[in-house]
């Protein structure tokens, strides 16, 4: 018995009321002691899904219909619950998306800690159960334990409270632990810290870890093993190396290519065209067929078996088959693009021309030291933004990037008199937004021309109205003429626009799906054809590949239309991609200011380079070397006034290195 | 800080109870004058009927119902300020004296009642949130919605008629039969029924709040993770749910003392149970103003204190919340 943990042959079903959801397929894979498994895919690919079954905490309308689960060395498929009690925690554990939620907010850390030990070692108590505590405390990162575990969670933030859960997590000394996107839900210097964390306990303790997650950066960094989940099947399994350097199947090449690392220099990101399919009713044969342009014809009819490539590596695809045309992966090298080589030039070449083109000078915004306080009592406030001046262009795409609570939505409200600002002037086409008299005398060209896309794109609509009266909406209130006939025709125009189909327009926001709800959004937008579009991270709700879509989406707006944009994100990766400019924020203040090349190959404040290093590269050999540097948030890094060291090229000068 | 913090805050609270006090005795002044009826019932009974016009202003005068409401209402004021609240017209004593006599019997009613809602309410919601959507589950909320939309008097009717007309089992009505006022038994007896029918109104409508509050507590990821490390069921539900749940059903039940005693005064009717619920109900039907502004003030204050518990509660328990004030403060230290 050398494996811990095999899988074999595994069918999870959920029965409800739209029929047999089909969740997991036939998927078996082993684990071995100390080994990094990562689980990769679009959401709604089992993956989460496959992890729980293995613990079995699915809920009650779940069944395993097939297959077996052997774990520690033993046949676990038919235990009942009070078997798998004994398991978990201490053979097995897990980790979980949102490290908000999965604490107890009424019991502290320390008791959930505690608790946790107690389970397997009922012996444990008093003085050494505070000291295993502490110890585990300790393990995990978190500082002055005897302190921190009289706290509650929610005295704990977003990072912390997910060492306390890995450290929950560990109390048993489990031999697994399963992490399911333990970093998804973090910001994306907390993502290093914790991703560096897991890979510590990984060697100290030997713990074997199943890491699930659908970020490919993330994947380069700790995973030994790497398999690619596609409706409910694993499609490639094979080392790291094997699935980033030469992957095999065509959906591995799709999510490769998605990567906006991969797009540098291209006008559009790569989507993956379509959707994953539903599981009620899964296709016939490979399900990743619909949406693969090589799809062969006999993908649409047989499944194909899993093809050995070599003894690590297994691919699910008929182009594997002796008889199958040969074709060339559509990826290149990973890495490729960041050599410094010819296509860099090319693209910063084409890059440059093309802000030539879209950008004037004219300004359009130009906001000047903004500040901005909330007050929480009458003796408290809380400064959300201190002393921000920036200018967006006419036809530019200003990002605004930084952690969250670092004020960035709070400039957007400002920027769209949705706050009034306390100190500081906002200036659109000259007018000052801030100034109620001059506000109100523009009102109804500030209101029409300016217009805001939401993060969450399931509180910014209506439920209860219709898509074409969501769209409509903003020109009545304008008591504006459609220009196209009705109401209705004009919806439907701006659907058909943001690529929506002219079906939905009677339909309701809740039948929609994520994407095109946000898709909806936009077009409500749109419809007032404005000038300057503040979009308060738009896509961070959605799913990767339609991440890609809603960018290609404003790139496209941009270039076409020559809208303005201010661009809200804290993916770096995204906003590389598609901004022009990049303003980077930190705790209230504008820390950097810098066309995006030029702040991506060149930043100069500690915290810039402190996130720039943190976004993790798909790229295992490269990743695995790599630490994140922290930035020690000193309070002097941030004072200071914004100075030109090169080409519209701004940073905070105490904070410079 | 933190002292001062406290004072201001329980300052605050005492201030809102004295202000809706005050409130309540203006508003329940002026609006028992506006309804319909003749006060003079009240004291002087039958005799009303065969009094002379010159008579009735004497007495009319003699009561101080001449004067205008406003007037009236300032000389209550007056005496309530001084302790003196008035005599009952009815029962010509002074009116705390009348209540003191009843309300003993009231507090045991709902006092029993309250508790056994109280258990027997945690206890099915915990019972029926174990067993979701299972038969028993059903079947308890199914009878629960039934029996919380039937009226209470007709409850009450239909069990008299059962239990004590037809089966002969329990006392119809009153506190105790006459001459077994130390009669232990007799009492426990006269209070099966009452009880009962307090208890089977109310009883579901809570036990229906435990089940979902603890249905949403165990759909919580925390839930997940709690199960992750190894906990049974059981542990999860009762070391996990049921503390979360608590603050907010201790909370609910302060707010629903009011309901219960409410519950009470229809059940003391029907049953003719000495309480001070048929002592209102007479009292303002026969404008006893004196014992019902009492009364009612009385039943605001208890409504009121309870509405403050809930509110303590639900502002001490939470962790989250206790924790936002610490932030305050700490952030005043803050230059």
């Amino acid at each position: 018995m050398s494996e811990l943990l095999e899988v074999k042959n595994l069918s999870v079903s959920f029965f409800c009321a739209g029929g047999e959801v089909q969740a997991v397929r036939d998927v078996s894979f082993s684990l071995a002691r100390g080994e990094v498994l990562a689980i990769v895919g679009e959401s709604g690919c089992g993956k989460s899904v496959l992890c729980k079954s293995i613990m079995k905490l699915l809920p009650g309308t779940a069944k395993i219909k097939s297959g077996s689960i052997a774990a520690g060395g033993a046949d676990i498929t038919h235990y009942t619950e009070r078997e798998m009690c004994k398991l978990r925690g201490k053979l097995f554990s897990m980790v979980f998306q949102d490290p908000m939620t999965s604490l107890n907010p009424t019991i502290s850390v320390g008791a959930q800690i505690a608790e946790a030990v107690r389970v397997h070692q009922p012996e444990i108590t008093g003085e050494r159960l505070q000291e295993r505590v502490a110890e585990l405390m300790k393990l995990v990162g978190i500082d002055c334990p005897g302190e921190r575990m009289k706290h509650y969670p929610c005295q704990f933030s977003g990072g912390m409270r997910q060492r306390a859960v890995i450290a929950v997590a560990l109390a048993g000394n489990p031999a697994i632990l399963f992490a399911d996107e333990p970093t998804t839900a973090l910001d994306v210097t907390i993502q290093a810290q914790i991703l560096d964390l897991l890979r510590d306990i990984q060697q100290k303790l030997g713990t074997a870890t199943v890491f699930v997650t659908h970020d490919l950066g993330v994947v380069a960094r700790v995973a030994d093993r790497v398999a690619v989940m596609y409706a409910g099947k694993i499609v490639e399994i094979g080392t790291a190396a094997e699935i980033f350097y030469e992957p095999r199947h065509p959906y591995t090449w799709g999510l490769m290519r998605a990567l906006p690392a991969f797009s540098k220099g291209r006008d559009s990101l790569y989507t993956i065209p379509g959707m994953p399919p539903t599981l009620i009713n899964p296709p016939p044969g490979d399900a990743f067929a619909y949406r693969n342009e090589n799809a062969l014809a006999i993908d649409y009819e047989k499944e194909p078996p899993m093809f050995r490539v070599t003894d690590t590596h297994y691919a699910a695809t008929w182009l594997l088959d002796e008889r199958a045309p040969r074709i060339a992966a559509p990826v290149g090298r990973c890495g490729e693009h960041t050599d410094g080589g010819k296509s860099r030039r090319r693209w910063e070449d084409t890059k440059n021309t093309r802000m030539e083109e879209t950008a004037s000078n004219e300004i359009l915004l130009d906001v000047r030291h903004l500040s901005h306080v909330f007050p929480l009592n009458r003796k408290t406030a809380v400064k959300a933004v201190e002393d921000v001046s920036f200018q967006i262009f006419r036809g530019e795409i200003f990002g605004l990037v930084g952690e969250s609570g670092s004020g960035k939505s709070t400039v957007a409200r400002c920027v769209m008199n949705l706050y009034r600002p306390c100190e500081g002037s906002i200036r659109y086409k000259g007018i000052n937004t801030c100034d109620a008299k001059s506000f109100r005398k523009n009102r109804r060209m500030l209101q029409s021309t300016r217009q805001m896309i939401f993060q969450d794109s399931d509180s910014s609509l209506n439920q209860r109205m219709r898509v074409c009266d969501i769209i409509a909406e903003p020109m009545k209130i304008q008591h504006m003429t459609p220009p196209r006939a009705s109401f209705r025709e004009e919806a439907r125009f701006q659907m058909h626009y943001v690529g929506l189909d002219a079906r939905y327009l009677d339909k309701y926001p809740s039948e929609l799906s994520g994407g095109q709800r946000q898709r909806v959004a936009i077009a409500r937008a749109l419809a007032m054809e404005p000038e300057l579009l503040v979009a308060d991270e738009p896509i961070a709700s959605l799913d990767v590949s339609i991440q890609a879509q809603i960018v290609n989406l404003f790139r496209h707006l941009q270039q076409e239309h020559g809208f303005s944009f201010l661009f809200i994100a804290h993916d770096l990766a995204m906003v590389e991609f598609l901004c022009d400019r990049v303003g980077v924020m930190c705790r209230g203040r504008l820390v950097e200011v810098a066309p995006t090349q030029e702040l991506f190959s060149n930043p100069r404040h500690a915290y810039t380079k402190a996130l720039l290093s943190a976004i993790p590269i798909p790229d295992p050999r490269r990743e695995q070397a790599r630490r994140a540097t922290e930035f020690c948030a000193e309070r002097d890094a941030l004072d200071g006034e914004l100075t030109e060291i090169g080409a519209g090229h701004f940073v905070l000068k105490n904070g410079e290195q | 800080m933190k002292k001062r913090n406290r004072f201001v805050y329980y300052g605050k609270k005492i201030l809102t109870f004295v202000v809706s006090v005050f409130i309540l005795s203006a508003v329940v002044f002026y609006v028992s004058r506006l309804a319909p009826g003749d006060p003079l019932v009240s004291y002087y009974g039958d005799r009303v009927e065969k009094m002379t016009p010159g008579e009735r202003e004497w007495a009319k005068e003699r009561l101080g119902l001449n004067d205008s409401v406003t007037v009236q209402y300032v000389r209550w004021l007056d005496h309530a300020f001084r302790g003196d609240f008035g005599i009952s017209w009815k029962y010509k004593t002074d009116v705390v004296d009348v209540i003191g006599g009843r309300i003993g019997n009231t507090l045991l009613l709902g006092g029993l009642g309250f508790v056994f809602i109280f258990v027997f309410s945690l206890l099915l919601g915990v019972w029926c949130a174990w067993h979701e959507e299972g038969p028993a589950d059903r079947m308890i909320c199914n009878v629960g919605t039934l029996t919380s939309c039937i009226p209470e008097f007709w409850l009450s009717l239909v069990l008299i008629l059962v239990f004590s007309v037809t089966l002969h089992w329990l006392p119809s009505s009153g506190a105790y039969s006459v001459g077994k006022e130390r009669d232990f038994a007799d009492r426990v007896m006269h209070l099966i029924l009452p009880v009962g029918i307090v208890v089977l109104n109310h009883l579901w409508y809570y036990a229906y709040m435990v089940r979902n509050k603890i249905l949403e507590e165990v759909r919580a990821d925390y839930v997940l993770l709690a199960r992750a490390k190894g906990l049974t069921k059981r542990a999860v539900m009762f070391r996990h749910c049921l503390r979360n749940v608590m603050p907010s059903y201790l909370s609910l039940m302060a707010i629903s003392v009011p309901h219960i005693l409410g519950g009470t005064y229809i059940v003391e009717t029907v049953f003719s149970y000495p309480g001070i619920g048929t002592l209102a109900y007479e009292s303002a039907r026969y404008k006893d103003y004196n014992l019902l502004m009492l009364l009612c003030i009385l039943s605001g204050i208890l409504v009121i204190l309870c509405n403050l518990t809930a509110q303590i509660i639900n502002e001490r328990i939470d962790p989250r919340i206790r924790e936002q004030e610490v932030s305050e403060r700490l952030e005043v230290t803050e230059p």
